[in-house]
């Protein structure tokens, strides 16, 4: 499931490193006092990821460990533990793309850890083994649906959304079986850690998952044409731009459009970081002149 | 569990092929430069790579990559055998669209995948560590990618001393679902390990003191020749 670079184009790569980092974000504020024991557990659950199970028929699979991480860290903890996952096999084993990252971060550590958690605490009073196999079932189905998604919807890849999703969604519904089973076994053993949550966060979080594929259409839509153009051209109309502005249309002359469209992003992030940092010391200013 | 811990053993071996690589990698010309311009300039050259489908411009890069490594001595063969895997894979699932598009799309993601492939290859994990704590990335999230990949090797070895430990109390050939079960409660085991470990290393870690990103950051001749090389490329994929 880890996006190699050259997958998705970089409207939707920017969109999913924008939520991703948004998440992280959240969880690195919540775990900020923990990194040593956590770095330990990601450790764990990379080793784990090594482990073949053997399948009758002479295969076998290996599982994520999303919903596991999710289970016995806390969606926060383990949402972080994947992250380290996921960046230590981009930059030692270049197992998922540099531009990729923020997907795949996306899915295997936000939607794979925090839907597998609350999966797991919903279904926990009926049956914890039930709740941690259907947390690890369901939660890796999920990631590859979203991954299908976001290939699906990426300029790149000529394969639509009608292929790409029902394609991941049913191979890993199957292989889900597998890392639901390993999720319970385990599970049964280790008792999870108790997780006090706010409720605003998982308000957010939760908002943002499940708005993640309208996220990434209006990402391909701002690639394709803007909303007021196309009801301008559809009345006919023509209009004279008063001011073009610094970089018009997100476009840089003899840059590629998709380049020049993220130059524009970060140099727009950082005039509104610069806008933003420059009022909040002008209050802490005013504010210690009172 | 035999059939489990064999394939476990099996995997170590191809694991620490692996792992080991690119640390007793023979030094190279890009091993000393800086680690900050080596990372941008492996993020601008897969920028490069992935933004285009001009077959000429990704061959370009690509030819362009490939002879900065042979220049610096990297194996060229050993660059390929690491990056070929996945390419040839979209390369297949593609074959049905278009046989050009097909080319040019599994080429991009080819080039990409080498220009990662040679910053792994030529640079330290703990000097990326460095690096991304230079450009603000957050000290926890580093600090606990940098303890992950110190532990990984005696999380491992843990992980096979469970396995062996278990394996060696068992007396008659076991099926798939006592396989299954007792596999789950060997990483039950082998979480609750690893939990213990992480209090006593973090305990360790506050009796010494934390780590501490130092690092002479001295942009030196080295570096000035790859940027030029760099420039050289970006601007010649820029013309093309």
């Amino acid at each position: 499931m880890h996006i190699p670079d050259g997958f998705l184009d970089l409207y939707i790569a920017t969109t999913m490193f924008l939520l991703s980092f948004i998440v992280v974000g959240i969880s690195i504020l919540k775990v900020k006092a923990i990194p040593q024991k956590f770095g330990i557990i990601a450790a764990a659950i990379f080793v784990a990821q090594m482990l073949d199970w053997p399948i009758p028929g002479g295969t076998s699979a290996h599982f994520m460990g999303g919903s596991l991480a999710g289970i016995l860290l806390g969606p926060y903890a383990g949402c972080l533990a994947m992250t380290t996952v996921l960046l230590i096999q981009t930059l030692v084993f270049a197992d998922g793309g540099l531009t990729a990252i923020g997907a795949n971060v996306w899915n295997m550590a936000v939607v794979n850890v925090f839907l597998g958690y609350w999966i797991y605490k919903g279904f926990e009073r009926f049956n914890r083994k039930l709740a941690a196999f259907l947390a690890g079932w369901l939660g890796v189905t999920a990631a590859a649906i979203f991954c299908g998604i976001e290939i699906g919807l990426s300029k790149y890849f000529v394969y639509g959304l009608t292929i790409t999703v029902p394609i991941m969604a049913i191979w890993h519904a199957v292989l889900g079986i597998v890392e639901g089973t390993i999720t319970a076994s385990v599970a049964s053993v280790v008792k999870p850690v108790e997780v006090v949550q706010s409720k605003t966060s998982i308000a957010l979080i939760a908002t943002l998952i499940a708005l993640t594929p309208l996220f990434a259409y209006a990402a391909e839509l701002v690639g394709y044409r803007e909303p007021l153009d196309f009801v301008a051209d559809k009345l006919e109309l023509e209009g004279e731009m008063i001011y073009k502005g610094i970089i018009p249309e997100y476009t840089i002359p003899g840059l590629d459009p998709y380049f020049s469209a993220l130059i524009s992003a970060i140099i727009g992030t950082f005039v509104v970081f610069s806008i933003v940092k420059l009022c909040m010391n002008l209050q802490k200013k005013y504010s210690k002149s009172l | 569990m035999y059939e489990l811990t064999e394939k476990i053993l099996k995997e170590s071996v191809k694991y620490f092929q692996n792992f080991f690589i690119h640390e007793y990698y023979k030094k190279s010309f890009l091993h000393f430069v800086d680690v900050r311009i080596k990372f941008l300039t492996a993020l601008i050259f897969v920028m490069l790579a992935v933004t285009t489908f001009n077959f000429e411009k990704v061959l370009f890069l690509l030819f362009s990559i490939l002879a900065i490594a042979k220049a610096a001595g990297i194996d060229i063969k050993n660059l390929i055998r690491r990056s070929y895997l996945f390419p040839a894979f979209s390369f297949i699932v593609l074959i049905p669209t278009n046989l050009s598009y097909a080319a040019i799309f599994s080429l991009r993601v080819f080039t990409a995948i080498i220009i990662l492939q040679l910053l792994v290859i030529t640079t330290p994990f703990n000097e990326i560590c460095a690096a991304l704590r230079y450009f603000k990335f957050p000290r926890s999230l580093v600090e606990s990618m940098w303890i992950s990949y110190r532990y990984i090797l005696s999380l491992f070895f843990d992980l096979l001393t469970t396995l062996i430990a278990r394996e060696s109390r068992r007396v008659s050939k076991i099926g798939y679902l006592d396989v299954w079960k007792k596999g789950g409660k060997a990483v039950g085991t082998f979480f609750l390990k690893s939990i213990e470990k992480s209090e006593k290393v973090e305990l360790a870690i506050l009796a010494r003191g934390k780590a501490v990103w130092k690092k002479d950051w001295k942009i030196k001749s080295n570096d000035l020749v790859f940027l030029a090389i760099v420039a050289f490329v970006v601007f010649w994929w820029w013309l093309i």
